[in-house]
């Protein structure tokens, strides 16, 4: 008995006990739970060996019980896959009718027919079934007759929360007025309690069936998507995320022989979404709420609260995708067929191929079809694809929603520089750059242009007043649920993040016009809490246009905000960004702050470990520091040091080594050590390699070398070449400037150390100036 | 009904079993329209619908959960496999239809036929070791989670994960040695 009990127990006897224990063997009911015992001990031991090991002792010689078990065990290796085939078991298209059980009565909801009246609506004719409920045409009769769609849902749900949710959100609803968006207008409960929605009854084709059936090319495709975009943002205007964009969501139809999109379902899939506290329906839910194939990887996490505008973006992201190759990034039914779990990860971790390499790889035939229905070939199509349109589609899938599009505008508007042959904010890796240049461009109008920027202005103000004005009074009206009350809560704090993200918007299309002034006005009351490329991008060229106005207290609190910006992300790491800040908090005579600007860089960049460790002491000593900041910049610059030693002396890299080599002559001659401070700017100027503001703060550095060596004469001859440079430069304009000839803060940094020079040779002095 | 189910009354779980039934064939129903959009239609998903649509959100007892779940479950095994006959009648031009093992290859079996396969094991199963068959019941077909099983039988998870292996295991062998 012993034996049977444990197998744990078993271990401990010896082998001759087991024998004889053996031989009375336990029969019946007595057998089962050893069987099972040592079943489940010899399944954990999953190496075969130990699995041996263990089989031999806990059944020595008993030959029945030990083969009894090792057919259990592989029985259970084998069902394993047969268990998991038959899961995939399908639900009945149609059920027996003949129930094998049911005492009859127990009907719980009666289809409603057609001829059927729900509320002020008389049902016509079924039009659409699918997503979450049947569609069907429907006639209002009150206060005005006319065809509408009426959509009943079909989930399990609590119909009163589902109202109350719609109408929270129905004051925001109904403030969208776009003639691509197909207007919700009612809600309300059949008789047996499902939700209904009613919407204005779009006559159309999914837009992915109407482009394939009339072979749009991909231009045509772009403009009908464009106009999406351009729905989807009007919508984010007044706060409502859509949640659900996919092609049955966007109908196509013929105004004046043109094709118009709609998009439907607006605050639907909102209404419907279900607020569960209970875990495990939550993750049973998940599976029936919505196609995953469109689903951006923060709405497959279902984390409920954390769904934003740039979950559509993505949508719109896998919409574009679909109309330009004919496949989703991710095939659906592959998504799901491991699981949820496994959904997520492919969802948040998975990169899906580029648009032309998912045309590249499709087979022989359906890549003519593909072509041919966007009235191409398949070479045309894939180099087509590749390249600008390869980018912006993946810039609207990226995994980390920071890095999409701010929105749907932007999008919309990346497509048009793509029409217009205008480069795209999407291509890396010179993100920065491109976007800068773009900014700069004075002629491109891209398609959006001006007006409309203002109309986007003159529609956010408006909406915005009249939101809080509604708002104001719904509050003094209703009171609330409080399911209600935190929905509308939630509503708002995304409003103030959609409001943010769409002047970064306005403010980037301002700034292509030139109109500075307007952009700065437009960022100048808003707070950023997350991090933004474009918004990045905004300040940058913001933080630009006041310093070449010499406008400098108001570039320094740009380039400030810039910073704290890429600060927000970590992308501060490397950027220019520190040395755009530097010399305009000097030139705005904010002394305090720039002492605080360069204490907050050196702590950040403390360890020496980053790339750009000689910028940091650069921009740091840009003016005398004290013994502890410059202490604590020696770590940055060993590492400056040895990585001359190492191959930033080569001659791939004489750029940035020369550009280490002034750091290093400023940190030593901020240290006191002249003789190698003037070694190191001989050595920045004996290279095969001129830029003309690096140049002249070699000289400007060298000057007072000297003059700190008691050569006072060579001091002058340094001064004055240093000098020549500076002042031939600041006789024109200040432009942005290029890596290769330098950028307008080398020019800057150059123009401050030269007065520092000028004042201490020309005073003839010969200590090191006070901090 | 359901008031009776809440007020924890055991029988009453059994004559729940009727309305569960119908609940499930219309949701089952609803959901086949959604299959075409890419959708992968999971008995687990049906069931707990049907608890939400039935019982509603605001029911967190975890015993009426258990008695439902209980009942779903056996309601959706009777389900598929009313449906898997079916399906092997029309396929078999009608008449009664016995699988035979000896001519059908395990691992070429349709889901269907292997429900079936599987629910003529239990059967057995059931006769011997009915607390396992009832494992196989709320796991299998009912998609419950080794929590929910543990709940409903007043058991542990562990308990429940270790003897859904077991049973997973005599199943497989009673389906192999079938004559």
């Amino acid at each position: 008995m012993g034996l049977c009990e444990s197998p744990a127990l078993s271990n401990n006897q010896d082998a001759t006990v087991n024998g004889r224990e053996s031989e009375s063997p336990a029969k019946g009911n007595m057998v089962k739970p050893s069987e099972e015992a040592f079943f489940e001990a010899a399944l954990n031991l999953v190496e075969p060996n130990a699995r041996r090991a263990f089989l031999e002792q806990a059944c020595a010689g008993n030959a029945d019980l030990r083969a009894r078990i090792e057919s259990l065990l592989v029985a259970a290796q084998e069902g394993e896959v047969f268990f998991k085939e038959a899961e995939r078991f399908e639900l009945p298209r149609s059920l027996p009718a003949a129930a094998a059980v049911g005492n009859g009565n127990t009907e719980l909801s009666p289809d409603e027919g057609l001829g059927n009246r729900i509320g002020n609506y008389k049902l016509l004719q079924k039009i659409g079934e699918g997503g979450c409920g049947v569609v069907y045409m429907a006639e209002q009769e009150k206060p005005v007759r006319r065809r509408i769609a009426l959509k009943i849902i079909k989930l399990g749900m609590d119909t009163k929360n589902v109202i109350a949710r719609f109408e929270a959100e129905q004051q925001a609803l109904a403030m969208m007025d776009h003639p691509n968006i197909a207007r919700v207008l009612d809600a309300g409960a059949t008789e047996t309690g499902r939700p209904f929605f009613v919407m204005e009854l779009v006559r159309g084709v999914k837009i992915t069936q109407y482009c394939d059936e009339n072979n749009l090319d991909t231009c045509e495709r772009l403009e009908l998507f464009i106009q999406i975009c351009q729905a989807i943002q009007h919508a984010h205007q007044k706060g409502i995320i859509h949640r659900d964009i996919k092609p049955s969501n966007v109908l196509v139809t013929l105004h004046d022989g043109r094709p118009v999109p709609k998009v439907i379902d607006f605050g639907i899939a909102k209404a419907i979404e279900t607020r569960l506290t209970d875990k495990t329906l939550f993750t049973a839910f998940e599976q029936i709420i919505g196609t995953p194939a469109y689903m951006s990887p923060e709405q497959a996490e279902m984390s409920g609260l954390d769904i934003d505008t740039r979950s559509d973006i993505y949508s719109l992201g896998v919409l574009l995708y679909e109309l330009l190759t004919s496949k989703t990034p991710f095939d659906p039914k592959e998504l799901l067929q491991n699981g949820v779990d496994e959904m997520r990860r492919r969802l948040r971790e998975q990169e899906p191929q580029r648009p032309s390499t998912m045309v590249t790889t499709m087979q022989g035939a359906e890549l003519v079809a593909t072509a041919k229905n966007r009235h191409s070939e398949p070479p045309k199509l894939i180099s087509m694809l590749s390249g600008d349109l390869d980018w912006i589609v993946m810039k609207a899938l990226e995994k980390d929603r920071r890095r999409r599009y701010e929105t749907a505008n932007g999008l919309a508007m990346d497509i048009g520089r793509y029409l217009d042959n205008a480069p795209v904010i999407a291509r890396p890796p010179t993100r920065l750059y491109l976007i800068e240049k773009l900014i700069r461009r004075n002629k491109v109008l891209f398609f959006a242009g001006f007006a409309v920027a203002a109309a986007l202005i003159i529609g956010l103000g408006t909406s915005t007043r009249l939101y809080f004005l509604e708002k104001a009074a719904l509050e003094r009206e209703v009171v609330a649920e409080a399911q209600a009350e935190m929905a509308r809560a939630n509503e708002a704090d995304l409003r103030r993040l959609a409001e943010t993200r769409e002047k970064i918007t306005q403010a980037t299309v301002l700034l292509n016009d030139e109109r500075y002034e307007d952009a700065d006005e437009l960022m100048s009351a808003i707070q950023i809490t997350q991090p933004t490329v474009e918004g990045a991008a905004v300040f940058r060229t913001l933080g630009e246009y006041h310093a070449f106005e010499n406008q400098w207290k108001e570039a320094a609190s740009r380039f400030t905000t810039l910073l704290e910006i890429d600060r927000l992300d970590g992308w501060d790491v490397g950027t220019l960004d520190y040395l755009e800040c530097g010399p305009a908090l000097i030139e705005s005579a904010d002394r305090e702050n720039y002492e605080k600007f360069r204490q907050a860089a050196v702590t950040r960049f403390a360890s020496g470990k980053y790339p750009f460790a000689d910028r940091i002491i650069k921009i740091s000593l840009l003016l005398p520091p004290n013994p502890t900041l410059l202490n604590n910049l020696k770590p940055m610059a060993d590492g400056v040091v040895k990585s001359f030693a190492t191959n930033a002396d080569t001659s791939d890299d004489i750029f940035l080594a020369a550009w280490r080599s002034v750091s290093m002559a400023l940190m030593k001659y901020r240290s006191g050590n002249y003789v190698q401070s003037a070694d190191w700017c001989e050595r920045c100027l004996g290279y095969q390699d001129y830029i003309a503001p690096r140049t002249a703060t070699a000289h400007v550095i060298l000057a007072m070398d000297n003059q700190k060596l008691g050569k006072t004469a060579a001091a002058k001859v340094e001064l004055a070449q240093a000098r020549q440079i500076i002042e031939a430069k600041y006789k024109v304009p200040m432009d942005r400037g290029t890596p290769s000839q330098g950028f307008w803060f080398d020019w800057q940094f150059a123009h401050i150390l030269l007065q520092e020079a000028s004042t201490l040779i020309e005073s003839g002095g010969k200590t090191v100036p006070s901090t | 009904m359901l008031q009776a189910v809440r007020r924890g009354e055991r029988h009453a779980s059994e004559e729940l079993l009727p309305l569960v039934y119908q609940e499930l064939r219309h949701l089952a129903a609803a959901r086949m329209a959604q299959e075409a959009a890419g959708q992968t239609l999971q008995a687990t998903a049906l069931v707990h619908e049907a608890w939400l649509r039935m019982v509603g959100d605001n029911d967190q007892g975890w015993q009426n959960r258990a008695h439902f779940f209980g009942a779903a479950s056996e309601a959706m095994r009777r389900i598929l496999v009313d449906n898997a006959r079916h399906k092997a009648r029309i396929k078999h031009g009608g008449g009664q239809i016995r699988l035979d093992i000896s001519d059908l290859e395990l691992s070429a079996s349709t889901p269907d036929e292997k429900i079936l396969l599987i629910n003529e094991a239990l059967e057995q199963l059931q006769k011997d070791d009915p607390e396992k068959a009832r494992i196989v019941v709320m796991k299998f077909f009912g998609g419950m989670t080794n929590q929910e099983v543990g709940e409903n039988l007043g058991v542990t998870e562990r308990t429940v994960e270790r003897q859904w292996a077991y049973a997973k295991a005599r199943l497989f062998q009673i389906i192999r040695t079938q004559p």
